[in-house]
């Protein structure tokens, strides 16, 4: 098999409020360097909740991650702040922007964080994200003052600043039109394949779905196809 | 670059909600100007009344005082190692004055922490005007060096000092005896002593201390003149005075004057305790009046944090979500509340100096409540106020937006995220 960019095995998850519940049972998932894959399911299923345990954010879990290789599980709060800086890259189903800041520092501040780059290159490769996106023009507005289509634009432009090995994606495209939709969507499929990055995004848009390279679907927390034999 | 993405936000965050922040700095501005105002007057007080206190006292008075019987004269006589028990001791009479008071000088003034030396011969008398008499002490002194030291020349209300040097018989009285015997420059008064014969002396002068109690009762004459009225020679000096460089070292230097010469030295702290205390427990109400100003305006500054927090809180987690850490979280926040004193302590430090500078321009000296040498409010501009209230403001709001930025740090971006 090709190089795995994200390995999870045995991944179970308690929620405990109310009453202690399994959401995920005993899930294992691997994603291949430049895939696109997409989870698919009802509301509830936990597809975002896998999603979040996924991205590290969440480390209420049980069993195995490994990003990149690397073991995420049992890791430090630091430490994965660090690795999902640097190779992971979010798009939530809100935009979740920092209204105070204009467009272009929204997309700045995780390659300013991560400093690998001089303020100056930061900039220029800003730009050239939003411009992939069409956005470029409404750079040094406040965000807030973006309508919800450009600021969802700007925010995958954000998850893109430090061309992250995986990028994710909680329903990315809910809040976009068509024609918007369809630009996302070309573009995710030409950085896998051309940048070979890695596209994990919970979707409820089965157009969108059925044209990314893998379906994962799942149901009462548990995978019910991995959707290989396409 | 680490540091300045974190800078980065902060300040943006603080400049995108001016008002709040301005509300915030105003409370640090207050408490730290209230610091400086109130520490200027506090030193400025103090540093008067010292002065004052200054103007009668030396930093340090030599004298010779009774001293209660000990073993040491039966130690001599019986030479053996036996324990000696006094019962019921007495007071012993010791001669009066300083033995070789000039030579007992010349080694002190040896001394380098020395700044001025010189003896007096007090003698308490009577003062007799016509029918009136009047108790009182004369200062038999040398009155160019006292004037060194205490500046009396500032003192004079009429006449000329330096009359005393040459004018046989003289005398220079205070503002309360003349007011009381009906004196003035030029009139004749008569002066006794318990031992001597009374001499009638010239009033040469009239000075006004400030101080009541002496000023109706201390006159100042020549150091021979008083050797006079008490029927005494030469040599006799009851107290040397002496001035240090330093005043704050009298509490050392006294100690070690007492064991050279073997006469008591009084130093300046022991002789005014009543103004050391007063200092003291000024000092705490001044200082705990601007402690609860800081404590309220760090109360602000917390309250301020908490509350954009609370606002930021999805902001926080997308923070947290793109890789930034719980330290960088707690910098981001705790950076607001530093730029935010930064920023009140620099105000705070203008405003306090100027309401300092503004009361001490205030006058007060209009019914000259003591003696009309306070005219105006006495405020010290010292330059460590100013520094300890930057520094104390600045840790009031590190104190304050420490909190609410180790809160910041703890939020979890899943919950927040997912709703």
């Amino acid at each position: 098999m090709a190089d795995i960019a994200l390995m999870a095995t045995g991944i179970t998850k308690y929620f405990h409020d109310p009453v202690t519940t399994p959401v995920l049972k005993n899930i294992a998932i691997d994603v291949a360097k430049g895939e696109f894959v997409s989870i698919v399911g009802k509301s509830g299923c936990g597809k975002s909740t896998l999603l979040y345990v996924l991205s590290t954010m969440d480390r209420d879990y049980e069993g195995n991650l490994e990003i990149n290789g690397v073991k995420a599980t049992g890791r430090s709060l630091n430490d994965l702040a660090q690795l999902r800086n640097e190779s992971i890259g979010f798009v939530f189903q809100f935009h979740y922007l920092l209204p105070d800041f204009n467009c272009l520092k929204n997309v700045m501040i995780p390659a300013l964080r991560l400093g690998k780059l001089s303020y100056k290159e930061v900039e220029s490769k800003a730009y050239e994200k939003l411009k992939m996106f069409g956005v470029e023009d409404q750079a040094l507005k406040r965000a807030d003052k973006l309508s919800g289509g450009q600021q969802q634009r700007v925010a995958i432009a954000r998850a893109l600043i430090n061309d992250p090995a995986i990028i994710m994606g909680d329903e990315p495209t809910g809040n976009l039109d068509s024609k918007n939709t369809g630009i996302v969507f070309d573009l995710f499929q030409k950085l896998t394949q051309e940048f070979h990055q890695t596209i994990i995004t919970v979707t409820h848009d089965e157009d969108f779905a059925r044209r990314s390279d893998r379906i994962i679907e799942m149901a009462d927390g548990e995978i019910k196809s991995h959707g290989r034999n396409k | 670059m680490k540091v300045s993405v974190n800078t980065e936000i902060a300040v943006t965050y603080l400049s995108s909600r001016k008002k709040q922040t301005l509300v915030a700095a105003m409370g640090v501005m207050f408490g730290v100007s209230m610091f400086i105002f109130m520490q200027s007057l506090m030193k400025g007080t103090n540093d008067y009344f010292e002065k004052m206190s200054f103007n009668t006292t030396p930093h340090i008075r030599l004298y010779s005082e009774n001293k209660v019987a000990d073993t040491h004269m039966m130690n001599n006589y019986l030479r053996d190692s036996s324990i000696k028990i006094l019962d019921n001791p007495k007071q012993l009479i010791q001669r009066q004055g300083i033995i070789n008071p000039y030579g007992v000088i010349n080694q002190i003034q040896r001394d380098t922490r020395v700044a001025a030396i010189t003896p007096q011969v007090t003698a308490n008398v009577i003062y007799t005007s016509g029918s009136v008499q009047l108790n009182g002490t004369v200062a038999g002194v040398n009155i160019t060096q006292e004037d060194k030291m205490f500046d009396v020349k500032g003192n004079m209300v009429t006449g000329n000092l330096e009359d005393l040097n040459h004018v046989n018989n003289s005398v220079l009285i205070g503002k309360g005896i003349a007011d009381k015997l009906s004196l003035h420059t030029g009139d004749n008064i008569t002066v006794g002593t318990g031992t001597g014969t009374p001499i009638v002396m010239r009033v040469i002068g009239i000075y006004s201390s400030g101080v009541k109690q002496v000023d109706e009762t201390k006159s100042y004459t020549n150091i021979t003149e008083a050797q006079n009225l008490l029927g005494k020679d030469r040599s006799y000096v009851t107290d040397i005075k002496i001035n240090l460089k330093d005043y704050n070292a009298a509490p050392d230097v006294a100690p070690e004057l007492e064991t050279i010469t073997g006469y008591k030295a009084e130093d300046w702290v022991q002789a005014n305790s009543t103004l050391k205390t007063a200092f003291k427990i000024r000092a705490m109400i001044l200082n705990s009046v601007v402690g609860v100003i800081l404590l309220v305006a760090g109360f602000g500054i917390y309250n301020i944090l908490n509350m954009t927090i609370y606002e930021k809180i999805k902001e926080i987690a997308i923070l947290k979500a793109i890789g930034f850490s719980g330290a960088s979280v707690i910098s981001i926040f705790l950076q607001q509340a530093i730029y935010i004193g930064i920023m009140g302590g620099i105000i705070g430090v203008f405003f306090g100096f100027l309401t300092s500078y503004g009361f001490s321009k205030l006058y007060i000296g209009g019914s000259a409540p003591v003696g009309g040498t306070l005219n105006y409010i006495p405020m010290s501009f010292y330059m460590p106020h100013y520094v300890e209230a930057i520094v104390f403001g600045i840790l009031t709001t590190i104190a304050a937006g420490y909190f609410p930025a180790r809160k910041a740090s703890r939020v979890d971006p899943v919950t927040i995220i997912r709703g």
